[in-house]
């Protein structure tokens, strides 16, 4: 039977297998992650699944010289890679990557620490979440992208700007999924520890924290999807140093192989950011403390 | 009684934020550069739907949206149906499903506008791109989690192979397409809004865009009611009942459902 992902607190001594929330993000699991894992094992994984990008460059360059497609439509990947290379030693590839990355950390971070918290209040009152889920909702709809007006309105193009939009962006989602964690745990776990005595504070280190844990995860992948878009559209529109604005100022000068190679690293740092980072947090967490999504 | 308070709960917040916003502007008192008040947004909006120039925008951004939506629909699913069926194929295409989507949407923008130039056509293709790889993603995932067992049990009643597409893999990838579908919306609403902020031309994303420069922060909220109140009809609206009719009557549980 296709089952709800539910949250099952157990006690189990083996770190159980957890097998992502396919479809929360977009993003399907299945990508090699960082962790423990046999050399071998994991050397394969990471060799299938760059085969069939591999395959897509030589499509590519296929694509480009059979159609002969003109320069300013596409280019080759041999292009693309020297341009990349180009910003490299100019430098500005890895200054706009890190301002890019510094914003959305910080975002992401500031997001996690007023986000939970919040969520964590709402869900534990008893009528919290009915409360408030249409309210998030309709916030989650506006989506931060809309605020970018009103954000440049009060802020200028500056970086502030940018910032704001992109904690905005991604709070909603974390908030929303933390109170949603919490309301999903069985009332059972509460009870237990309060039958032995124990108070709120109890009550929210050993049963609403761990036991929203995999939520929270989910809110924090979604909140860092849309605000790492949510930068992307804040930096074209203030054009100040970032990826985004990399590939939409190449767009003024039609060097086109400049923008596949920023488009290339963006999507590259998206996948080391959501696989390598956030894929290890929630073994780190959800696996050991042996929470499971059945 | 108790039942209607019980209904009225989710009004509590807005109805918060509403005194909020009347109170906190009485008091402080901002210029319209900064913020508006209720009442001049009310106005405005009323402006706006007089002049007709909130129904164009709307009917705007709507058409742009649906044309990507059944665009992406048909070739997301339908790709991701076909590419599933086949395992090589799953495999194959998987990785690149992910990449993609990792780089759908606006990032594909400044690509667009050089192919396409600034216009509905450019406009159309961004939100495409924003959907079809999340649908496509997990039409192909919940295709590969339909549990074997259940084609066996087909075969075992003497199925062939068209009808363990339709009656197994149809249905039982159902909850996954739906999830996907249910990004690919609100991806596609984001990516919506990003192309007509930044591509500037009529639609709700380019009205609130123009209203910066002349700095009306009450078109700007007006603009963001709107859209919010949009994008909430259709997740209320469309999602919903299509998952109550077809996932819980056929006794599964969808992937986005939990308990209250």
């Amino acid at each position: 039977m296709v089952k709800a992902p539910t949250t099952r607190i157990m006690r189990t001594t083996r770190p159980a297998r957890v097998p992502g929330p396919g479809g929360a993000d977009g993003l399907p699991p299945g990508l090699p992650v960082a962790g423990h894992r046999p050399l071998r094992a994991s050397a394969r994984r990471a060799a299938t699944f760059a085969a069939p990008l591999i395959a897509l460059v030589v499509v590519w360059a296929g694509v480009k010289s059979l159609f002969g497609l003109s320069d300013d439509v596409l280019v080759s990947p041999a292009a693309t890679a020297r341009s990349a290379a180009e910003l490299v030693r100019l430098g500005i590839l890895p200054a706009y990557v890190s301002a890019s990355l510094w914003r959305i950390t910080l975002g992401a971070v500031l997001a996690t620490v007023i986000g939970v918290p919040i969520g964590l209040a709402l869900g534990v009152t008893r009528y919290g979440a009915r409360m408030f889920e249409p309210f998030l909702r309709f916030f989650q709809a506006i989506s931060g992208i809309a605020w970018l007006p009103l954000a440049v309105v009060w802020f200028g193009f500056t970086n502030t700007t940018i910032q704001v939009v992109i904690l905005y962006t991604a709070m909603v989602p974390i908030v929303f999924n933390t109170l949603i964690g919490v309301q999903l745990i069985p009332d059972i776990y509460k009870q237990s520890i309060q039958t032995m005595g124990g108070g709120r504070l109890r009550l929210i280190r050993d049963v609403y924290f761990p036991g929203a844990l995999p939520s929270i995860v989910v809110g924090l992948r979604l909140g860092i999807g849309y605000g790492w878009r949510a930068l992307i559209a804040g930096e074209i529109l203030t054009g100040l140093p970032g990826v985004g604005t990399l590939i939409f100022e190449a767009r003024k000068f039609h060097q086109i192989d400049q923008i596949l190679a920023g488009m290339v690293v963006i999507g590259v740092l998206y996948l080391i950011v959501d696989r390598m980072v956030l894929a290890p947090v929630e073994r780190l967490t959800v696996q050991r403390w042996g929470v499971v999504r059945a | 009684m108790a039942r209607l308070g019980l209904r009225l709960l989710p009004v509590v917040p807005f109805l918060g934020l509403l005194v909020v916003w009347v109170v906190g502007w009485a008091v402080a008192r901002p210029t319209l550069a900064t913020f508006p008040s209720v009442s001049q947004v009310v106005q405005t909006l009323g402006d706006l739907i007089e002049s007709g120039e909130l129904g164009r925008n709307i009917a705007a951004s709507m058409g742009r949206w649906g044309i990507a939506l059944v665009t992406a629909t048909i070739t997301g699913v339908g790709l991701g149906l076909l590419a599933g069926l086949s395992g090589v194929i799953a495999k194959i295409l998987e990785p690149l499903a992910i990449f993609f989507t990792a780089m759908s949407g606006i990032i594909w923008l400044p690509l667009a506008i050089v192919w396409f130039g600034l216009g509905t056509t450019m406009i159309v293709f961004v939100i495409w791109n924003a959907m079809f790889f999340v649908i496509f993603s997990n039409t192909l995932l919940g295709v590969r989690s339909v549990p074997g067992l259940w084609e066996d049990a087909i075969r075992t009643l003497g199925g062939n192979r068209r009808q363990v597409v339709s009656q197994v893999v149809l249905p039982g990838a159902f909850p996954h397409v739906l999830a996907g579908m249910r990004a690919g919306l609100g991806f596609g609403w984001r990516a919506l809004l990003a192309a007509e902020i930044i591509g500037a031309t009529a639609g709700l994303g380019a009205m609130i865009f123009n209203a910066t420069d002349f700095l009306r922060s009450d078109i700007i909220l007006a603009g963001n009611l709107v859209i919010g109140t949009i994008g909430l009809i259709i997740d209320l609206a469309i999602l919903v009942p299509i998952e109550r009719r077809t996932i819980e009557r056929w006794g599964m549980v969808s992937v986005t459902r939990r308990r209250m």
